[in-house]
């Protein structure tokens, strides 16, 4: 299981924060780059993601009309979610991709985001194949 | 390729309890970039950060790698004091290894130090690529344009010219005063609305650091903190003005009750607004009157309370109360909003002078008797269940204030946000004044219904944040983060690849982008000033020609090389 997170700074990275000092245990095989928005999560770096071999990869970004940079969010979750229907095109799914606004801008919320993730990502064929393959 | 130093924080054993430290600090020194590596006890000490900066200075590192605490806890200070050590803000990478690390792995120490070093080598690839924004600073102009001349925005203007500055009062009709030109009397002081916005008004007649530009309309604003750039057609003609804030006191607008108990086809069932125009003109005979609070307010379309409508309900009750000392006077009301020690005396007063209340529920709204002119008025007491009859001559609604309508407008030109409503945002909750554009202040009921006493308040804080601003002499790009924190950079375009295919002009929230004609083709440019550093511009260049110089392409992609071990990339 490989997930990689693009946490933004004022919510993803503010809830990875508060799981940590509530000690809430998490299986340890996600890794998390902190953006300034999840505006900046380029669909392309997403793509890259996959390609290197991730499982999963997630963009957590504050909550529809609570961003600091006034709707970068809105623009975000459009390109995103554009995006999905590209990887469900290419086989990746969709599915693997995971895009949530506002919904883990606390520990215990970015706990059960992440906990729920693993668990949907564990219900997927496996990416082993195709991208020894590669 | 420069020198990387890496330090790593056992913070007391509550990182090393978990994450093997010795064994990361051997894998670093054997990456090839490294040249110092360190584990010490606890880094956010005043002596240990003393010792890393004078090691860093010794190993001659042009980059440091800081294992630790999450920037929230002690990170952002370690940082923040390295910083004032002399090492550059871009040059140094922050790993959590205690918040999201150790602490949320406990139960699998193997993986934590697996993540931990993975966490490190992603953070020494990405600050190969890392670069720091060019600052710019630019001059402040010290003047500011007012969009408004009500109480809000004259009461502004009179502080900001008290203080010395120049003021550009832009007014779309033609008399200041705004909407105290339509009341008779304001309330809670029971004074002639003429006679208290009298003061502020002459002062924009003898005041010469005042410009009043009347039956004025904005075209276009461009530029940002410290220089705005304004076209204004107003009834002297176009002219073009150069500021340094803007300040929004555009107020709101009264919303008519088209549909609702009958309005417009009865005769005398009437507006708050419309009864004060009538007592402008003088006393009104009258034998009974009924009062219908939140007439299409806290209902599903517009939840929000208006806060002046039961205030405004009150004054006028016992003004009837008065003239007309036999005559009965209801309100019907949902709840009665009077805050404050002299609003709750207001109410209390109106019951001491024999204004009766009843209210009633949002399910049960009251009904109009008559067939052309009002006759009574039907409604079920929710306290007793019992079904009123209310004879009288008079219904008086009272509507809430909504937004105007070109609100949107000005908010795309400034690059603001307006709520769901269509009232200007504020940064909520530190900076009630201020918007997320720097340089543009907001106050009165362009941000929130307000009664004109508080629009008053709001448009003396909101020429006091200006001042702040006018006052001094130059802005830094950098300086200019309407966010908590230092300001993470500024988008930069590489004028040589940019197509000019305008896409960064269309998604930037904050309208810093726009295309500029060089030769033949056209390009990007990115106003530094304005540009708040979000990424969207990035997210959407076809060709990587935006990038954010702090967190470019190159950088996630090492970063995403890394995550997983060096033999999981292609």
């Amino acid at each position: 299981m490989k997930i990689l997170i693009f946490a933004c700074k004022w919510c993803g990275l503010i809830g990875a924060d508060g799981a940590g000092k509530k000690r809430i245990q998490l299986p340890p095989e996600f890794r998390v780059i902190a953006v300034e928005c999840a505006a900046l999560v380029e669909p392309d770096a997403v793509i890259r993601a996959f390609a290197s071999g991730m499982t999963g990869v997630a963009v957590l970004g504050c909550h529809l009309g609570g961003c600091r940079f006034n709707d970068a969010n809105h623009a975000a979750i459009k390109r995103l979610e554009l995006l999905k229907t590209l990887l469900d095109a290419t086989g990746i799914g969709g599915k693997r991709l995971l895009i949530s606004f506002g919904t883990a801008h606390e520990g215990y919320q970015y706990a059960e985001v992440v906990k729920t993730f693993f668990e949907e990502l564990k219900t997927m064929p496996s990416t082993v194949a195709w991208t020894a393959s590669l | 390729m420069s020198g990387i130093a890496v330090f790593l924080c056992r913070c007391f054993g509550e990182v090393n309890r978990v994450i093997d430290l010795d064994s990361l600090q051997k894998k670093a020194e054997r990456n090839n970039d490294v040249v110092s590596s360190a584990v010490c006890e606890s880094l956010c000490l005043a002596d240990d950060i003393e010792k890393t900066a004078s090691r860093i200075r010794e190993s001659g590192a042009e980059k440091v790698v800081i294992g630790g605490c999450s920037h929230l806890a002690r990170g952002g200070a370690v940082v923040d004091a390295l910083v004032e050590r002399g090492i550059k803000r871009s040059a140094i990478g922050l790993v959590d290894l205690r918040e999201a690390c150790a602490w949320i792995h406990k139960d699998h120490p193997e993986g934590a130090t697996e993540k931990a070093w993975d966490l490190i080598s992603m953070e020494i690839a990405g600050l190969h690529h890392r670069r720091a924004s060019d600052d710019v600073t630019v001059s402040v102009c010290p003047e500011a344009m007012i969009v408004g001349a009500g109480p809000a925005g004259l009461s502004a203007a009179r502080t900001l010219a008290q203080m010395g500055f120049k003021v550009h009062l832009v007014e779309r009709g033609s008399n200041p005063g705004g909407m105290l030109n339509l009341i008779s009397h304001v309330y809670p002081s029971d004074e002639k609305a003429s006679e208290k916005i009298k003061t502020f008004v002459d002062e924009v007649d003898k005041n010469s650091l005042i410009n009043f530009y009347p039956k004025a309309k904005i075209n276009s604003i461009t530029g940002f903190a410290g220089n705005f750039n304004v076209q204004v057609s107003s009834s002297a003609g176009e002219q073009r003005l150069r500021v340094g804030a803007v300040i929004l006191a555009s107020g709101a607008r009264v919303w008519l009750p088209h549909g609702l108990y009958r309005y417009g086809k009865l005769k005398n069932v009437i507006t708050q607004m419309e009864l004060e125009r009538q007592f402008i003109k003088g006393p009104r005979e009258v034998k009974a009157a009924v009062f219908i609070q939140c007439v299409g307010a806290r209902n599903h379309e517009r939840p929000y309370c208006a806060t002046m409508c039961c205030p405004s309900s009150l004054k006028n009750a016992v003004r009837i109360k008065e003239e007309n000392p036999d005559a009965r006077v209801f309100i019907l009301h949902r709840d009665i909003m009077t805050p404050g020690s002299v609003l709750e005396a207001y109410y209390r007063n109106a019951l001491a002078k024999g204004v009766q209340f009843i209210r009633f529920e949002e399910t049960n709204p009251p009904e109009m008797l008559g067939n052309e002119r009002v006759e009574g008025v039907e409604v079920i007491d929710s306290v007793s269940g019992m079904k009123r009859k209310l004879e009288c001559d008079l219904v008086v609604l009272s509507t809430p204030l909504i937004p105007n309508d070109d609100n949107v407008k000005l908010a795309h030109m400034l690059g603001l946000q307006v709520d769901r409503y269509g009232f200007f945002s504020e940064i909520y909750p530190l900076h009630p004044l201020e918007t997320r554009m720097d340089g543009v202040f907001i106050c009165g009921s362009a941000r929130w219904p307000v009664s004109s006493d508080n629009a008053m308040v709001q448009g003396e804080g909101a020429a006091a944040k200006a001042a702040a601003l006018l006052g001094s002499k130059a802005v830094s790009a950098l300086s200019l983060s309407r966010v908590p924190g230092e300001k993470f950079g500024h988008a930069a375009v590489n004028a040589e690849k940019c197509t000019g295919c305008g896409n960064c002009v269309a998604v930037c929230p904050f309208a810093a982008c726009r295309l500029q004609k060089m030769g033949r083709k056209s390009i990007s440019r990115i106003n530094k000033l304005r540009c708040k550093a979000c990424g969207n511009c990035v997210s959407v260049c076809p060709n990587g020609t935006v990038q954010l110089p702090e967190q470019d392409y190159r950088a996630v992609a090492a970063m995403i090389k890394q995550a997983f071990g060096e033999e999981s990339a292609l």
